[in-house]
């Protein structure tokens, strides 16, 4: 690995410009769909195959009755247990250099798995191209040393790219000036996640964001247990019937010698 | 040869297990294919991975006909457990592992083999039921979605390792039976010594076909 790398996400200093979202579209070249309007600025209304990066309005109400206008920056996490890339058959799903997951979209059949395997519900399927799509951290441009387009076009700071240690460490000094529920989202949970949040508020109050996310239980079962456990009984089986022949042997019939002229052979 | 074959099996029947065996064969190997990814190479074979998904998909619906037409085949002579000699045969493990001095009368199918029949039935009907979700999985609760990934590949476990005990039986471990699958004759001392109860039914009943005997005709589906 050449160096793992961690986008910081801190969202008590997003104001909602959106300008990740379009950068993204514009580096990437992921066309706009033509969406209504369901009564909030989100737009779309969620991550699509042509939207990788999304920001969520929520209208929050506290404990204290007092209003809140919270904005978060939907995506993929790149997490380090990845249940995408633990579930993808083709490997086109894969761990890059800097700890990001990123997508070989020639590789990638269309099989959908990674879309249930994922904690964040973030893989989208493009119905043209039969693929997945997803965000790969703009993998192009961090190979060239370049930051991501979201976190190149943040003018308020609130995205911020470098070193995993240092990422962190920024994180928990934030959190530590914000005080109050403001918490570090993201190092805690599968093994680690390649993006993390500053929340100025508990984790369980933003939609749509798991407050433990994990590769559930049966994604687990199915690769961790029965994906081996399928090779495994085939072989036992396979031994069993070798150790049957040469110590039991073959249950041979009892051929009766022809009364219509036959012999037995 | 002059060992006295009798009529076994007609050719609808041997198509119908033919083509559930093709297909099941076809499935467990594509699917393995994308199952372990150190098996991918073979997916080169064939065009690439996205083919092998196809072949899969496909062969499933193939499988899932081939399952149907099996089930009104043989559902009544083997889809139900018959007593008592079919629970006797149970207790002696069906002669297979040790030396039983009396076997049990044992009728056109033995236990094992019913066995083998509703593990197929059940578990093939699950694949497909599970394998139609994974196919089209959008659009249904993820937890649905993720309980069928667990049965397809339970159902994996269960017929691929059935798929060796099938093949070792009938190959190396009962010979004499192969041949009920491919020509539809068996020897007459295969059937006394493997369904005993069948061959005394067929005799008793006049439906007993002899190979090469006068005034019978070879042919009985």
């Amino acid at each position: 690995m050449k160096q793992e790398l961690i986008k910081l996400i801190d969202l008590s200093r997003c104001t909602a410009c959106r300008g990740c979202q379009v950068a993204c579209k514009q580096w990437n070249e992921l066309p706009a769909s033509e969406t209504h309007n369901f009564g909030s600025y989100q737009n779309p209304p969620d991550l699509e195959w042509n939207t990788w990066t999304l920001i969520r309005f929520q209208e929050y109400v506290d404990a204290q009755g007092r209003l809140q206008w919270l904005f978060r920056k939907d995506g993929c996490m790149h997490c380090t247990d990845a249940g995408c890339v633990k579930v993808c058959p083709t490997q086109a799903l894969f761990h890059t250099e800097f700890g990001t997951v990123a997508l070989n979209t020639d590789k990638c059949i269309g099989c959908k798995l990674c879309i249930f395997a994922c904690p964040f519900n973030v893989p989208r399927f493009d119905e043209e191209t039969k693929k997945i799509s997803k965000c790969d951290l703009c993998q192009s441009r961090l190979q060239a040393g370049q930051p991501p387009a979201c976190v190149l076009s943040c003018p308020t700071g609130a995205l911020q790219i470098g070193a995993k240690d240092a990422m962190l460490a920024a994180a928990h000094r934030r959190v530590r000036e914000l005080g109050g529920d403001a918490s570090v989202y993201g190092e805690q949970f599968v093994e680690g996640t390649h993006v993390v949040y500053v929340l100025p508020e508990k984790a369980e109050v933003f939609e749509k964001l798991p407050a433990k996310p994990e590769i559930p239980t049966s994604i687990m079962v199915w690769k961790d247990i029965l994906k081996p456990a399928g090779l495994l009984a085939a072989g036992t089986v396979v031994a069993g019937a070798f150790l049957h022949y040469i110590t039991h042997g073959p249950k041979n019939p009892e051929e009766e010698i022809n009364q219509e002229g036959g012999t037995q052979i | 040869m002059n060992k006295v074959m009798i009529k076994a099996t007609g050719p609808f029947e041997r198509i119908v297990h033919w083509c559930l065996a093709i297909s099941c064969l076809i499935l467990c190997a594509s699917g393995m294919v994308m199952m372990y990814h150190s098996l991918q190479g073979f997916g080169t074979l064939v065009g690439g991975m996205a083919a092998v998904k196809t072949i899969h998909n496909y062969s499933g619906v193939f499988f899932a006909v081939s399952l149907f037409l099996a089930l009104l085949v043989w559902w009544k002579e083997a889809g139900m457990f018959s007593s008592p000699e079919d629970w006797q045969w149970f207790k002696v493990a069906g002669g297979y592992l040790w030396k039983v001095d009396q076997m049990p009368e044992i009728g056109k199918y033995n236990p094992g083999q019913k066995l083998f029949f509703l593990t197929i039935v059940i578990f093939g009907t699950g694949m497909v039921v599970s394998g139609f979700f994974m196919w089209f999985p959008l659009g249904y609760e993820p937890g649905l979605i993720r309980f069928m990934y667990v049965l397809h590949a339970l159902g994996f476990v269960i017929i691929f390792a059935f798929f060796w005990v099938h093949l070792y039986l009938v190959t190396l471990g009962a010979p004499g039976s192969a041949s009920a699958m491919f020509t539809g004759w068996v020897s007459k001392g295969w059937a006394r010594t493997q369904h005993p109860k069948w061959l005394r039914e067929m005799e008793e009943k006049g439906t007993l076909v002899v190979y090469g005997k006068k005034g019978q005709s070879g042919r009985h589906c």
